[in-house]
């Protein structure tokens, strides 16, 4: 059979190329921008997504991970004492100011807890013995430090709360979404650090079920003993955490405005060009129509130049998408861009463009085959 | 001679702007039989395209009767009309109408392909009628790359194509110089001859009388005369 649509959508190449570039523009504002709102929220959870609890029991409408209130630090008994808990540990996550040689100040989320090893937490060691981190005046901080606090090096000391802390490691990819560096010390320490505020209280407790227990029933069963906490499962607080910044921050109405900018801008591009295709090529429909073709004939022409336009948009604004990840990166973003979301947006290019076609067909419908004999 | 085209008392209206009405055929009656060519000449706004879209399923008939092939053209049955003009015609328009991004033996093709035959068979059959009409050696060349009468040699060859009975040409030379205005118009004759093919020319070149067997001329929408061609 002979590929009247594609011949002719590659005929004109110039208009091809627009078509296309209205495509690719789209599709990579569309990855960019919901590449790095992904990657923002993916800093909001990310280290509730490493640390291996089942469950986390936080203060009563604690609102995301970052912002923790207190409560006794002997709740853990209780917790440690529900049927289906296999284990039970106290996380410290407070915010303390750092020191730095420049005489500058600047801020730190301290993750603080008894046995890092159990619970996954830094899982990228990049230096360092975190068992070393009970033996003195240690931290652990992360490689994104360098952009708040400029170089450093384990063995170098900074001041935290006013107290000489010495850097014993360095983690990488522990981040928190307002970009506070974040470092990891022993819970003692941090509750020495701060005792007035952290004596004797902790900000979460972690929760790692035993086999076969059911998660609904332990969680249950926390709550009903710590009346005044909140208990979620890892998966409900990751998502609490996230939805804190969307909701009030405004980044997902901001977002949401991209993209359907970009998907407008790429609608009118493609159905413009579509349409003026259409337009210079009318006479070939209405010889299509003369010869014997029907509208559903045309439909397929333009649906099929709309689709190969929509792919090659999409292939091509992938391209682009992921030429920027290093630079992004550069920068200290993430762009995220997960395989389910890139194949919805390549749904949403061939319905962008089988829309944007959508005029056209509507100029086809009313071809008057008799065209043809007109000069 | 078998008759494959008739019309009995083809009426045709216009609804013009403001309500105004325009008659521009006003009973027409007229038969064509296979192996048959036949003239239409007449001036301009007389009515010629208007019969030609008529006859050739594009347009329907206000009142009166069109029968192709066989079929009635029926005005109520509007979505019958691309079958019939798949099934039984093939058209040569003035402007040769080709697709420019397909090449001849393509364009010959592509008509196939709407009229149901694919594959193999459409390119032997595009092959048959670009050879038969002398440009199997510019069959890869796209239309631009073709001169005004090879283009229309392209466009005879389409029409030619599927075997559709009848076969209307509208100003076919009207884009050609005269010589190969001639030469085009001998081709046309002797394969629609070779081919049983009837054949409808509306022309206001006085050179096509010379292949017709018959001249019909319309004025302000009627036949005015209908005889056998000088």
């Amino acid at each position: 059979m002979v590929d009247l649509a594609t011949k002719s959508l590659l005929h004109d190449r110039l208009r091809f190329l627009i078509t296309v570039s209205g495509v690719a523009f789209a599709v990579t504002l569309v990855f960019v921008q919901v590449g790095l709102f992904l990657g923002l929220l993916d800093n909001a959870s990310i280290t509730i997504d490493h640390v291996s609890a089942d469950l986390w029991v936080t203060s009563r409408n604690t609102p995301n991970v970052d912002f923790a209130h207190t409560f006794p630090e002997t709740s853990v008994q209780r917790v440690r004492s529900v049927p289906g808990v296999a284990r039970a540990d106290n996380l410290i996550i407070w915010f303390m100011t750092v020191n730095l040689p420049s005489g500058a100040q600047e801020g730190t989320l301290v993750y603080a807890l008894e046995d890092f090893r159990s619970w996954n937490i830094p899982w990228n060691v990049e230096s360092g013995n975190l068992d070393d981190l009970k033996r003195g005046q240690y931290f652990f901080l992360d490689a994104s430090a360098v952009k708040r606090y400029g170089p450093f090096s384990t063995g170098e000391y900074r001041e935290i709360l006013g107290q000489r802390m010495k850097i014993i490691g360095r983690t990488q990819d522990a981040r928190s979404f307002t970009t506070t560096p974040i470092s990891f010390m022993d819970f003692d320490r941090a509750q020495r650090l701060s005792p007035d505020l952290l004596k004797n209280r902790t900000t979460y407790i972690l929760v790692k079920l035993a086999p076969g227990a059911d998660p609904a029933a332990v969680k249950a069963e926390i709550a009903r003993r710590l009346p005044y906490n909140d208990v979620y499962t890892k998966k409900e607080w990751a998502a609490r955490s996230r939805r804190y910044w969307v909701q009030s921050t405004g980044i997902g109405l901001n977002m949401y405005i991209t993209v359907f900018l970009g998907c407008l801008v790429g609608v009118v591009v493609v159905a413009q060009t579509l349409y003026t295709s259409t337009m210079e090529h009318i006479k070939e429909f209405g010889t299509v129509k003369a010869i014997g073709g029907g509208n559903l004939d045309i439909y397929r022409i333009l649906g099929k130049q709309a689709s190969i336009a929509a792919v090659a948009g999409f292939v091509l604004g992938s391209l682009m998408a992921y030429a920027m990840r290093p630079a992004i990166a550069k920068i200290d973003l993430k762009l995220i861009i997960p395989p389910t979301f890139a194949a919805a947006v390549f749904v949403g290019s061939i319905a962008m463009c089988l829309a944007a076609a959508l005029i056209s067909f509507r100029k086809v419908a009313s071809i008057d085959p008799a065209l043809v004999f007109r000069t | 001679m078998t008759t494959v085209l008739e019309a009995t008392d083809v009426f045709k209206e216009f609804q013009e702007g403001r309500g105004e009405v325009v008659q521009v055929l006003r009973g027409v009656s007229l038969s064509l039989s296979r192996g048959e060519i036949v003239g239409l000449e007449g001036p301009s706004g007389s009515g010629k395209t208007t019969l030609l879209s008529i006859l050739g399923c594009i347009l329907t008939a206000s009142s009166g009767r069109v029968v192709v092939d066989g079929e009635d053209a029926d005005p109520r049955r509007p979505s019958r009309l691309p079958a019939i003009r798949r099934k039984s015609i093939g058209f040569v328009f003035q402007q040769f109408n080709l697709f420019p991004a397909l090449t001849a033996l393509e364009n010959v093709e592509y008509a196939l392909n709407v009229k149901g035959v694919g594959g193999d068979d459409a390119r032997r059959e595009a092959e048959r009628v670009l050879d038969a009409v002398g440009l199997s050696d510019r069959r890869h060349f796209l239309p631009r790359d073709l001169s005004g009468g090879q283009k229309q040699r392209v466009a005879i060859a389409r029409a030619l194509s599927g075997r559709s009975p009848i076969l209307l040409a509208d100003e076919p030379t009207a884009n050609l110089d005269s010589q190969i205005g001639a030469q085009v118009l001998e081709l046309f004759r002797a394969l629609a001859k070779k081919e049983h093919r009837a054949l409808l020319v509306v022309t206001h070149d006085p050179k096509v009388r010379t292949i017709c067997d018959r001249m019909l001329r319309i004025r302000d929408g009627q036949v005015a005369a209908d005889g056998i061609a000088a």
